[in-house]
């Protein structure tokens, strides 16, 4: 009895984990890029929360699941875009220039969304998304769902993980893409464009921000509220630190995140008797102990967050 | 004359943000201009507009006092929010104790001690991550942030549920008795003595930050902190004063929140940027160069694009979260004004 109830919330989690984890992981793995090319957008938040109401209202009206999500995506790269003539043009302070971007995608995904819905009692909901169903490889028991059952969306945000890794670690553009965040003078030396490189990065990272922040609205809640994202943007950040900057570990922090999250949802209904909000405060808190327990200059790239001046 | 060229730049580049934001009024069926100038007539034009806002520039005044510390050696506390929402539960939490007890005059200095204390004690373990650690200080306050508001969530749905609150059909505490609600200056409207203790807060900082030992290491810290440890400025030290000091100053402003204007611990929900101080605060401080003489202008004008914005939800059904966006475009394009001067350094903000 006891381990079968065992049994059923362990798959439970393991069900749960992955739509949850997906956001974070989309978002976690643009950044990262734009990070080993030296460039630090906390504005990630705010490029979510803008995927969020632009893919929601895509959807809404169009009904098309791609169209959707590029919109977003779209979304999130423009507002990535200001920032990375601030960070890297106009060498601002990335810091100051990424909360601004947050802020402008919080304010601007609230705008939106009151703009072309107003002030719904019920708000309106997508349609779930079409989950795969492979013949046979779904109906394996547990593994086969979690694995095989994914929507569409899902398997191209853990696919671009396993393409950010190879254009890192195993093309010559990903090495002179992570020279430009060490050491963006002798990249120029080599040749490269350090400015270039890192526009490149940071669009990149705002792309996959906008798709994550869609991720959220069509594939998690079917539904947008304001400030969806309740601090996801920054938690990805985190992620990139507890994953050394590399995009399997971010994966993997990402996935135990998610994991976790769902486990305090599941054990949360056990205990009735404990406020929600002790189970509701716990992921913030495990974020602050993940980054203690992460020494600061473990792998981070050298020149991040530093702007680049030629001949300097 | 430069200095002149200087904050013209400025303030232009403050129009224009807030103009493009503007643009966003058009959504709505409101032609830009008309709607800014509406925006402005709302919030400066009128006896009642302006009296709200200079009533609602309190808790923003104190807070990017606050912030401005630590931004100064460019430390980015981004959790005043947090100490914001823990400064409020200790007043509220001191008041309800203490006022059976003991006069106004002893409860409401121990009600800000606390909520100093309270504030600078949420900074702690962010900011001791930072300056041992080295772990990205945005985050860590950030997350501490959430966590207040469901501590507070909890606290006024259990331990410190008013069993009357109101006809709101929100939870919250109990009110702290009236005796102990900080006075009014001006008959019928929400200016108060609050303001006097922002105000005597900024032109405190003004002091610290221009004349004292503590003032002059953060800015040589936030110039490089290499050629400060060079200097042989004990940078630890001051890291961590200024963070108390930060803390300290944002829980006070929730203290004022509460003892000047609400009186009541209301639920704080995240999404709600009007009440976000903490937030807010950030471009306020940040547009007056950190100088705490500016930021008493600064907040005036980003109290009266508030009180505006509340107007035009009123009048046009327009979301309040338009001032969100405008704070945010500010944030982005002031620094633009700063960059006029400074072409041959920089972008240092």
């Amino acid at each position: 009895m006891v381990i079968a109830l065992i049994i059923s919330m362990i798959i439970l989690v393991l069900m749960g984990m992955v739509p949850r984890a997906l956001p974070i992981i989309a978002a976690a793995t643009g950044e990262l890029v734009d990070q080993n090319a030296g460039t630090l957008n906390l504005g990630v938040e705010g490029m979510m929360l803008l995927g969020t109401v632009v893919g929601f209202f895509t959807d809404f009206y169009t009904k098309s699941l791609l169209l959707a999500f590029l919109v977003a995506g779209i979304a999130g790269l423009l507002l990535s875009l200001l920032h990375a003539v601030a960070a890297i043009s106009l060498k601002a302070d990335q810091v100051v220039s990424g909360t601004a971007i947050w802020f402008i995608g919080w304010g601007l995904s609230g705008v939106i969304y009151r703009a072309l819905f107003g002030n719904y009692l019920i708000p309106p909901t997508l349609s779930a998304l079409p989950h795969l169903q492979l013949p046979i490889l779904t109906s394996i028991p547990i593994v086969g769902p979690i694995i095989f059952g994914e929507d569409p969306v899902a398997y191209f945000i853990l696919i671009m993980v396993v393409i950010v890794h190879y254009f890192l670690f195993h093309t010559q553009t990903g090495l002179n893409l992570r020279t430009v965040g060490e050491d963006p003078r002798t990249a120029e030396e080599m040749g490269v464009n350090p400015k270039r490189y890192r526009y490149g990065a940071t669009m990149f990272g705002g792309f996959m921000a906008g798709i994550g922040g869609a991720y959220l609205t069509i594939a998690v809640t079917g539904t947008f509220y304001y400030d969806l994202t309740a601090g996801l943007g920054f938690i990805a950040v985190a992620l990139i630190y507890f994953g050394k900057w590399k995009p399997f570990r971010s994966l993997l922090g990402c996935l135990i995140f998610g994991a976790v999250y769902v486990i305090f949802l599941v054990i949360q209904t056990y205990f009735q008797s404990i406020p929600y909000q002790f189970f509701a405060m716990w992921p913030y808190l495990a974020i602050v102990a993940i980054l203690a327990g992460v020494a600061a200059k473990s792998g981070g790239p050298a020149a991040l967050a530093k702007p680049y001046e030629k001949g300097e | 004359m430069a200095e002149t060229a200087r904050v013209l730049a400025l303030v232009g580049f403050v129009f224009l943000a807030v103009f493009i934001s503007s643009l966003l009024f058009s959504l709505f069926g409101i032609s830009p201009l008309i709607g800014l100038a509406s925006l402005f007539q709302l919030g400066f034009g009128s006896r009642g507009g302006l009296a709200a806002t200079v009533g609602g520039m309190v808790p923003l005044l104190i807070m990017a006092i606050g912030l401005s510390v630590p931004f100064t050696a460019r430390i980015w506390n981004i959790g005043g929010q947090g100490q914001f929402v823990i400064g409020s539960i200790m007043a509220t939490w001191v008041g309800l104790e203490l006022a059976k007890s003991a006069p106004a005059a002893i409860v409401i200095p121990a009600a800000m001690l606390a909520s100093f204390f309270g504030g600078a004690v949420w900074l702690i373990p962010p900011i001791l991550m930072r300056i041992y650690r080295g772990i990205n200080e945005v985050i860590t306050t950030l997350m501490m942030n959430f966590v207040a508001v469901f501590l507070l969530d909890w606290l006024i749905t259990g331990p410190m549920e008013g069993r009357q609150a109101f006809a709101l059909n929100e939870p919250s505490s109990a009110p702290i008795p009236s005796s102990l609600m900080l006075p009014t200056l001006v008959r019928g409207t929400n200016i108060g003595v609050g303001l006097v203790f922002a105000l005597l807060i900024a032109f405190g900082m003004f002091f610290v930050l221009k004349y004292t030992r503590l003032g002059y290491e953060l800015r040589l810290i936030g110039d490089s902190v290499e050629a400060a440890k060079y200097a042989g400025i004990p940078i630890e030290r001051n890291l961590l004063l200024a963070s108390l000091i930060s803390g300290g100053i944002a829980g006070v402003a929730g203290m004022v929140q509460i003892y000047g204007a609400t009186g009541i611990l209301l639920p704080q929900v995240f999404s709600d940027i009007t009440t976000s101080y903490g937030y807010l605060g950030i471009p306020v401080a940040l547009i007056a160069s950190l100088n705490p003489i500016a930021i008493i202008l600064s907040a005036f004008f980003f109290s009266g694009i508030l009180t505006g914005a509340y107007g035009m939800e009123l009048a046009y059904d327009i979301p309040i979260d338009v001032v969100t966006a405008v704070y945010g475009m500010v944030m982005f394009l002031a620094p633009l004004g700063f960059y006029i001067k400074f072409t041959k350094r920089k972008l240092h903000f």
